[in-house]
């Protein structure tokens, strides 16, 4: 027997006698369950009573450490219009060394809504750590390039700035939701253009009394969240 | 029972001297070079590593501040690789799995109506970089990659490291396609973390220590 072979059986016997005893299987199990990384990124989400399409869309396997889906150009229903998308979630879940979740959504000239909102470049990331000396999620990277809304130019905006569209609904720009306790679960997730479509609610009189959402369009959306 | 325990207790440091003895590192590992010698990431060692995670640099210059949207200067990338730490027979220190995805954004990278994606086709070599600045690790790998514009294989390498958390702004990540002259390499020494890694500004690189 070659000695690398040898000295790869020794490795393999280490790896799988701890698993063979029922204890370290149990606390195998207990490990198993807790830990956990998750990843998504798409390009661009529509749902109206009518349409419901999210693409290009990746969503990490479990046990795999990536997945990307891509698409040169979309239309979507006279709602949305983009090109150069790309999504791409990776990560990792370590019960050791931690674990780490990062995604990516990246898209290039957008339209939606027939003009109402362009851009010119959209990047959004997400990424989320946990280990023994850091547990934190961020957007850090996330960008939009010749942002217009409603003919009016909107640079860098900040996180969850809200714009209403007269006649349509509103708009959330650099939208960020985080998740976790921080401490054993951590996660956000940033919707960079997010169009809400709503339709008014009309009293007896016909008199305008409220709002219902009737649909969603959201482009360039990265989540990452881990939990130990 | 005594005669079992005894046997045991025997046995125990045998099979722990066996172990460790199974995973110290091959320190003459040899990997394919494609590329020419570089301030840091000389000094290899083939050992087990896994390394995960991606996010997005704005090369050029490559710093940690992002460039302007507009100018669409900034790649996207994911990548992962593993490693046992074993050796073929050329000195190779061999990867077990990993993979590379990667997007320039660049207006000058656009190939066919696109912009430049590299997708790798198989992770041939994976050795940990001991001589960096990266405090929690680093690895050189590579191995072959398609260039999803034209249908073009080529060789490349990575130089990867993970210099702390938050990955943005201290890790950092560089590649290299000689077949296709492209490369987003930072060869400044004053550029953290460590030449030729490009600084993060997005995401992150997790480097697993104990699985060596």
């Amino acid at each position: 027997m070659r000695i690398d072979t040898f000295r790869g059986t020794v490795r393999v016997l280490a790896l799988v006698l701890p698993m063979i005893s029922p204890v370290a299987s149990a606390q195998g199990q207990m490990r198993a369950a807790s830990i956990a990384s998750r990843a998504e990124a798409y390009g661009v989400s529509v749902s109206t009573p009518t349409v419901t399409q999210k693409s290009p869309y990746a969503v990490l396997p479990t046990g795999e450490a990536m997945a990307t889906d891509q698409g040169q150009s979309i239309a979507v229903a006279g709602l949305v219009t983009a090109q150069d998308l790309f999504a791409i979630a990776t990560g990792d879940a370590d019960a050791i060394d931690g674990s780490n979740a990062v995604s990516t959504a990246t898209l290039g000239v957008v339209n939606v809504l027939n003009g109402l909102i362009t851009a010119d470049g959209v990047v959004a990331v997400a990424s989320s750590t946990i280990g023994a000396n850091a547990v934190n999620s961020n957007t850090e990277g996330s960008s939009l390039a010749n942002l217009v809304v409603g003919g009016v130019e909107v640079s860098d905006p900040a996180p969850n700035t809200r714009m209403n569209l007269p006649g349509v609904g509103y708009v959330v720009l650099n939208e960020v939701r985080s998740t976790g306790d921080g401490v054993t679960t951590s996660g956000v997730t940033v919707n960079m253009i997010h169009a809400v479509l709503q339709e008014p609610i009309l009293g007896l009189l016909g008199q305008v009394i409220g709002y219902r959402t009737v649909g969603n369009i959201i482009v360039g959306s990265a989540t990452s969240s881990v939990t130990r | 029972m005594v005669r079992v325990r005894s046997l045991a207790l025997l046995a125990t440091p045998i099979g722990v001297a066996l172990v460790v003895w199974s995973c110290d590192p091959q320190r003459s590992a040899v990997a394919p070079t494609i590329g020419t010698p570089l301030a840091h990431f000389n000094v290899f060692e083939c050992t087990p590593l896994k390394i995960t995670g991606g996010g997005r640099i704005d090369y050029p210059p490559g710093t940690a501040a992002k460039n302007p949207p507009a100018s669409h200067e900034y790649e996207t990338f994911g990548a992962h690789v593993m490693s046992s730490g074993q050796m073929d027979a050329n000195g190779t220190c061999l990867a077990d799995k990993g993979s590379l995805e990667w997007v320039d954004h660049r207006d000058e990278w656009r190939i066919n109506g696109s912009p430049l994606n590299l997708h790798s086709t198989a992770i041939t070599f994976a050795e940990e970089a001991t001589d960096t600045d990266c405090s929690d690790g680093a690895a050189h790998w590579g191995g072959t990659l398609r260039v999803q514009n034209t249908g073009e294989e080529a060789e490349f390498e990575v130089f990867d490291c993970d210099n702390g958390e938050p990955g943005v702004g201290h890790d950092g990540f560089a590649i290299r396609v000689p077949a296709i002259g492209y490369e987003v390499m930072c060869p400044d020494p004053d550029l953290p973390p460590a030449e030729p890694a490009c600084t993060l500004t997005g995401g992150n690189r997790q480097f697993h220590p104990t699985h060596r």
